[in-house]
């Protein structure tokens, strides 16, 4: 089954225009940006700057497999705010920071998984589902906390995990790194994560062929959960504070960075790389909104914008291709 | 026995009017004052603005398209409003500020349309983009100033009324009457279920998709127009934060009201009895008298209900699957 050159070069498809387009866009927004501020770019900013990013980064990890399967997952903003008053609290009733973590990582994975649960057993649209536990992990976060702010962790905590930069990053880039990595190698390498782009393509399909759809499904919204858990661990370690209202609104921009990174709405498509670059790209916009003209709602405008560019832009060019 | 129990809980407004009345009763058995006729009043008055945006929303579901960007449209409106009646600002007559709300609604609702038709971008992604943006647009508008002096004719619109009953009542009336009339009465109602259906059926029958999605989309930002109108100047002062999270209030009160939103199924009745259910935990909460702490369950007993109406639907449907097969 060997096949000739030319045949190959036809079947070939370069599978990456939407992330090139991305960098693309990255370098023109840095090159700009350092033209009107060169001290912007420098790395030294960079990395100061990019603390606000990887929980974001975190976030958007792990809806990307969800939404690759056609779903959504609406609650991970709410349940980052559930898992940081978990950590709060057990830390205030007197356990070690570490051991509040880890509790908080636990109902991260028992709040995604109960979104699983109620995806796969009800086959109710995940958009319901988790738009309910949007409400309700907010809302339970709220009732248990009273709604009131803890604070005053210890700096052993907040240092490891907040402000240490081994070999010259902080902690939770290399938290993000390794977490990258490891759901690139299962989308791309594993079976299972195979199926999670079969599923999202047709999942009646998948299912009469035998795939394990909802112990995929349940496993990839306990793992969206699991990582906002992580997310909130490093959110309080990083600003020394845990209230019941911090993860509000961060699912939009987690969603926003996952479909402006080139992910399919309607699922079977998607890489980790194009989440990366759309949070990159999310993170750099409103930074230097920031930075240059110290307007907060610059940066709503130009994120709510980029999102719909950018779906209209690659529908534009599907149908090319297609036509 | 049990069958028709189930067959009854599977239509959903019958479940929800259940829920409603052991609701109250609870309540007004704990603390008659509850059924005091100031009490009721304001939990419609409050539940007004809700309802009419639902009315719209939900013909968007049934259309199996979203729009979650009402909230923040809401907060725009807001502010438009209050900066060309203000008299600290413009100080325009109100009813030409009145015209300009609702003709701002019904334009970004054409737009919200006209992206998801003309432009093929999925609904969720159109309107998730437009709650984000025009949060920025509002924020921009407003300065980060509080718009203050509203003209007196303008607090009259919220506060006043006719009969006894006020305006934001009447409206909410009107407008789900309207809504009745165009789901059950005109063509436009039908080939709207028609189209949530089966597009594809709908299209072969020569119903244009794109049409009628323009135009609940414009529906919804009119009746969103409209709702700022009755709410807004209920305050004396219109800060930015205005309308956030109204979007998930309505959008659940249509869910938990029974509509599909795979499209095609739902009706109105289910979705204005859920919009009371919903508005009316927090002021259920406080007659509790359990302390203060209650009220921060609020959004969790709201959570709570969408997914319990989630496992009735799921547990429901299997059960009379089970029984049609015996």
């Amino acid at each position: 089954m060997t096949r000739s050159l030319p045949e190959r070069w036809r079947a070939f498809r370069f599978r990456w225009w939407h992330e090139t387009v991305l960098v693309v866009l990255l370098a023109g927004l840095l090159v700009v940006a350092g033209r009107l501020d060169p001290t912007f770019v420098r790395p030294a900013t960079q990395v100061e700057l990019s603390t606000h990013a990887w929980e974001l980064a975190i976030l958007a990890i792990g809806v990307t497999p969800v939404i690759i399967t056609g779903g959504i997952d609406l609650s991970v903003g709410s349940t980052l705010s559930l898992c940081a008053v978990v950590l709060g609290l057990s830390f205030e009733a007197g356990l070690s920071p570490w051991l509040g973590a880890g509790l908080a990582l636990l109902a991260g994975l028992a709040a995604g998984a109960l979104n699983g649960w109620f995806v796969t057993r009800t086959r109710v649209h995940p958009l319901i589902v988790t738009l309910a536990t949007l409400a309700a992990y907010h809302g339970v976060a709220e009732g248990i906390s009273l709604g009131r702010p803890i604070s005053g962790f210890p700096d052993t905590f907040t240092h490891a995990l907040g402000k240490a930069t081994p070999a010259g990053l902080p902690v939770p880039a290399w938290i993000v790194l390794a977490l990258a990595l490891l759901a690139s190698l299962y989308l791309l390498r594993t079976a299972a994560g195979r199926f999670t782009y079969a599923i999202g393509c047709n999942d009646k399909a998948c299912r009469f062929s035998g795939v394990p759809v909802d112990r995929i499904l349940l496993r990839l919204y306990a793992v969206s959960g699991l990582l906002a858990g992580l997310a909130a661990v490093l959110f309080v370690a990083r600003r020394n504070t845990a209230k019941a209202d911090v993860g509000a609104g961060l699912e939009l921009t987690a969603i926003t960075a996952v479909v402006l990174g080139g992910t399919s709405i309607n699922g079977g498509r998607g890489h980790i790389l194009g989440t990366l670059l759309g949070v990159l790209l999310i993170h750099e916009t409103r930074e230097f909104v920031g930075w240059q003209w110290n307007r907060d709602e610059l940066n709503f405008i130009v994120i709510g914008a980029l999102l719909i560019a950018s779906v209209v832009v690659h529908q534009g060019l599907s149908r090319r291709r297609e036509a | 026995m049990a069958n028709a129990l189930l067959r009854l809980a599977a239509k959903r407004g019958y479940g929800i009017l259940l829920l409603l009345v052991l609701t109250v009763g609870a309540v007004s058995l704990r603390d008659p004052s509850f059924l005091r006729l100031g009490n009721l009043r304001d939990i419609l008055v409050q539940a007004a603005p809700v309802a009419i945006v639902a009315c719209g929303v939900m013909l968007v579901i049934v259309t199996a398209e979203i729009d979650i960007s009402v909230g923040s449209l809401m907060g725009l409106l807001a502010a438009v409003l209050g900066i060309t009646t203000s008299t600290a600002r413009l100080g325009w007559p109100v009813p030409v500020g009145a015209a300009i709300v609702l003709g701002l609604g019904a334009l970004v609702g054409l737009l919200n349309g006209l992206l998801v038709t003309l432009g093929r971008v999925p609904s969720i992604i159109v309107t998730l983009g437009m709650l984000t943006a025009l949060r920025g647009v509002t924020e921009i508008v407003m300065g980060g100033e509080w718009i203050t002096r509203l003209p007196p004719g303008l607090r009259r619109l919220g506060t006043g009324g006719w009969a006894g009953i006020p305006y934001s009542i009447w409206t909410a009336v009107a407008v789900a009457a309207l809504t009745a009339v165009i789901i059950h009465r005109l063509p436009f109602g039908r080939r709207v279920y028609a189209l949530g259906s089966n597009p594809r059926a709908a299209r072969l029958a020569g119903l244009s998709g794109t049409r009628l999605r323009l135009a609940v989309f414009a529906w919804t930002g009119l009746l969103t127009g409209l709702a700022t109108l009755i709410s807004v100047p209920q305050l004396s002062t219109i800060e930015s934060g205005l309308g956030s999270g109204l979007e998930l209030l309505v959008v659940t009160c249509v869910v938990v009201g029974g509509v599909s939103v795979n499209g095609g199924r739902g009706g109105l009745v289910g979705v204005l009895l859920a919009v009371v259910l919903m508005v009316m935990i927090r002021t259920v909460l406080v007659f509790l008298k359990l302390g203060e702490t209650p009220e921060y369950w609020a959004r969790a007993i709201q959570g709570a209900f969408i997914l319990g109406a989630v496992l009735v639907d799921h547990l429901a449907a299997a059960r009379l699957r089970k029984g049609g097969a015996a």
